[in-house]
């Protein structure tokens, strides 16, 4: 009797054990349910709150979104399996029209730290005329864009899945060469409405690449600072924006010739170009060489030796912060250019965003200790030089790369800035006030090169219509540093010497240059009316200040 | 000079761009590319710069 007693609280401890163990593995795996076809039937019996209980409110927000919330096409048929598909499509789109204009609002926010960078890095006498620079290139590159470029880019890219189609931008002119069709240039889109191009995809299109090409065009004005006739600046930008960079970027990202080089001639997936590097930063970049070769030099920059003279900026503190602006913008530029947060492989936004903050941080490293080793001194405006050569060049190769292969673009990236500086300051005698050649130029032309190195096969598929994903010389694709090199050559040799001529007939008919009385005395009075800061001008040419 | 100059970045294009009639081979496009990439940096920093450090302001 004792022990059948004792055996009781043992098989009730035993019971407790296995309802705590994991349900044993069944002996032999059963066939899976057979997939049931939900009807419209089903539907009419999922329960929604009812008014009393919402009437309540919803303060953890457990009610509010359910079916009921779902649109229905015919009341007497209450909600069917289409309604509830095409709610479904619409969120994915909805969240991708979303993801795409607010990263398109960083961007355009980009603008305000360009214009404070190179604002900082002038001198004050020319402060109100690099602002009014760095403003009105949105509002004139805006213009060139919305009447001639953005159908010259995107008017033949076809449907973009991610935003709903864009099946309008249909129209793609092209030549035969090899045996092969070229395409060169759109032809849907003028003003947004030719060609049924009144669209709300189309829409977001637009407005997302309008903030692209007016980085590119922002570039620019770095280079050529405190020494740019106002009315020049806005035909040339016009011209960047209506003509130079529309015809790369349809190259590259408008369904031309540069996309399709992996479908065309097997060079891997073709020219690959994220975000940017070579379409925005190398485009601006080398346009702002063309226009230093074209200008000159600012007086007092070069002995007659041909010594450089620093000029220093005015106020590293804006530089500095319009660095951590133009990062933060960057978070747009990257993961935006996914054009999509929900669909197959755009969670990719995750470690695109991380790689453009990795390789920010290995590029201001990178300067500030070549700088710091070099000269005894970690130089403020060569780090923030270096924090934004990495990011540009992480833009092309952002979404193909691994964290790892970030932190080296970006490291190569804040060292090859200095060198390219040094270079071009001291050796080809250009004076580039901010370095923006370096910065976006060399940097661009090295993140496009990067992508055709490390990208690792781990994403990309079907970019470019080429089936597997997009790797690099690293990962066993040589083909793909081919499509990358030949965008260097096309940026190198082709769009340097387009943005020239332009240029050229812009001095031709224009004028670049200010006079030399402006230059001295400061571009604020005579090109804009008025000094960018009047109560401390005085103090300044007291101490003696340029 | 600078108008030499920007034949011969030009031409460093081209020579890229004729890669990819001329051959089929990956090595012989990357070989040529590169070429083309040479040619059209000296266009602009061997002929062209010179042509305007020969002018520059800073001379004078």
């Amino acid at each position: 009797m004792t022990k059948r007693l004792l055996c009781i609280p043992l098989l009730i401890g035993a019971s407790f054990a296995f309802a705590q163990a994991p349900p044993a593995a069944p002996a032999a795996a059963a066939p899976p349910p057979a997939a049931t076809a939900i009807t419209d039937a089903d539907l009419k019996n999922v329960e929604t709150p009812k008014p009393e209980v919402r009437v309540l409110g919803d303060p953890d927000g457990s009610i509010t979104g359910n079916a009921s919330d779902i649109t229905v096409a015919d009341a007497k048929k209450g909600l069917t399996v289409a309604d509830v598909l095409n709610q479904i499509g619409q969120n994915r789109i909805g969240i991708n029209f979303t993801w795409t204009l607010i990263c398109g609002f960083l961007i355009m926010f980009m603008q305000a730290g360009f214009a404070i960078v190179e604002t900082g890095l002038c001198r004050a006498k020319n402060a109100n005329h690099t602002m009014m620079m760095n403003f009105m290139v949105y509002c004139v590159g805006m213009l060139a864009f919305y009447l001639i470029g953005f159908p010259l880019q995107m008017g033949g890219v076809g449907a973009i899945g991610n935003l709903g189609g864009t099946a309008p931008l249909n129209n793609e002119v092209t030549i035969t060469l090899f045996g092969k069709a070229f395409g060169l240039f759109g032809k849907h889109g003028a003003f947004l409405m030719q060609g049924h191009t009144y669209d709300v995809g189309v829409m977001v299109v637009f407005l997302f690449q309008m903030v692209f090409m007016d980085t590119t065009t922002t570039i620019v004005t770095g280079a050529a600072a405190e020494r740019w006739k106002f009315a020049a600046f806005m035909v040339s930008t016009f011209l960047l924006g209506a003509f130079i960079y529309p015809i790369f970027a349809n190259w590259a990202w408008g369904g031309g010739w540069l996309a399709n080089l992996g479908g065309n001639f097997g060079l891997g997936h073709g020219y690959v170009d994220f975000a940017g590097s070579g379409v925005v930063h190398s485009v601006g970049g080398l346009t702002a060489l063309a226009v230093a070769f074209i200008i000159g030099p600012r007086l007092g920059k070069y002995t007659r030796t041909g010594k450089a003279n620093a000029i220093i900026g005015h106020d590293i503190v804006i530089v500095l912060t319009g660095c951590f602006i133009l990062a933060f913008g960057w978070f747009g530029f990257n993961p935006g250019s996914t054009t999509g947060a929900s669909g197959p492989g755009n969670l990719r936004i995750g470690t695109v965003a991380v790689n453009t903050m990795l390789a920010g941080m290995t590029g201001g490293l990178g300067a500030m200790f070549y700088m710091w080793l070099r000269y005894g001194k970690p130089d403020a405006s060569m780090s923030g030089n270096g924090f934004l050569a990495g990011l540009v060049a992480i833009t092309a190769p952002c979404a193909f790369v691994n964290p790892v292969a970030a932190c080296i673009i970006g490291l190569i990236a804040g060292v090859l800035v200095c060198l390219s500086v040094e270079y071009v300051d001291r050796v080809m005698h250009v004076d580039d006030p901010v370095g923006a050649i370096s910065v976006h130029g060399t940097n661009g032309l090295w993140g496009v090169i990067a992508t055709g190195l490390f990208a690792d096969g781990t994403y990309g598929g079907g970019w470019n219509g080429v089936n597997g994903n997009v790797k690099g010389l690293f990962y066993g694709d040589p083909s793909q540093l081919v499509a990358q090199l030949m965008g260097v050559a096309t940026l190198v040799g082709f769009v340097f010497s387009f943005s020239f001529v332009a240029n050229w007939l812009v001095d031709v008919m224009v004028g670049q240059r200010v006079s030399a009385k402006a230059e001295l005395e400061g571009l604020d009075v005579p090109e804009m009316g008025q000094v960018g800061y009047p109560e401390f001008e005085l103090k300044a040419r007291a101490l003696g200040a340029q | 000079m600078v108008l030499l100059g920007l034949l011969i970045t030009l031409l460093g294009f081209v020579i890229s761009f004729l890669s990819l009639g001329m051959t089929t081979s990956v090595n012989a496009r990357m070989i040529m590319v590169l070429i083309g990439i040479a040619v059209s940096f000296t266009g602009i920093i061997g002929v062209m710069n010179r042509g305007y450090l020969k002018n520059a302001i800073w001379r004078k």
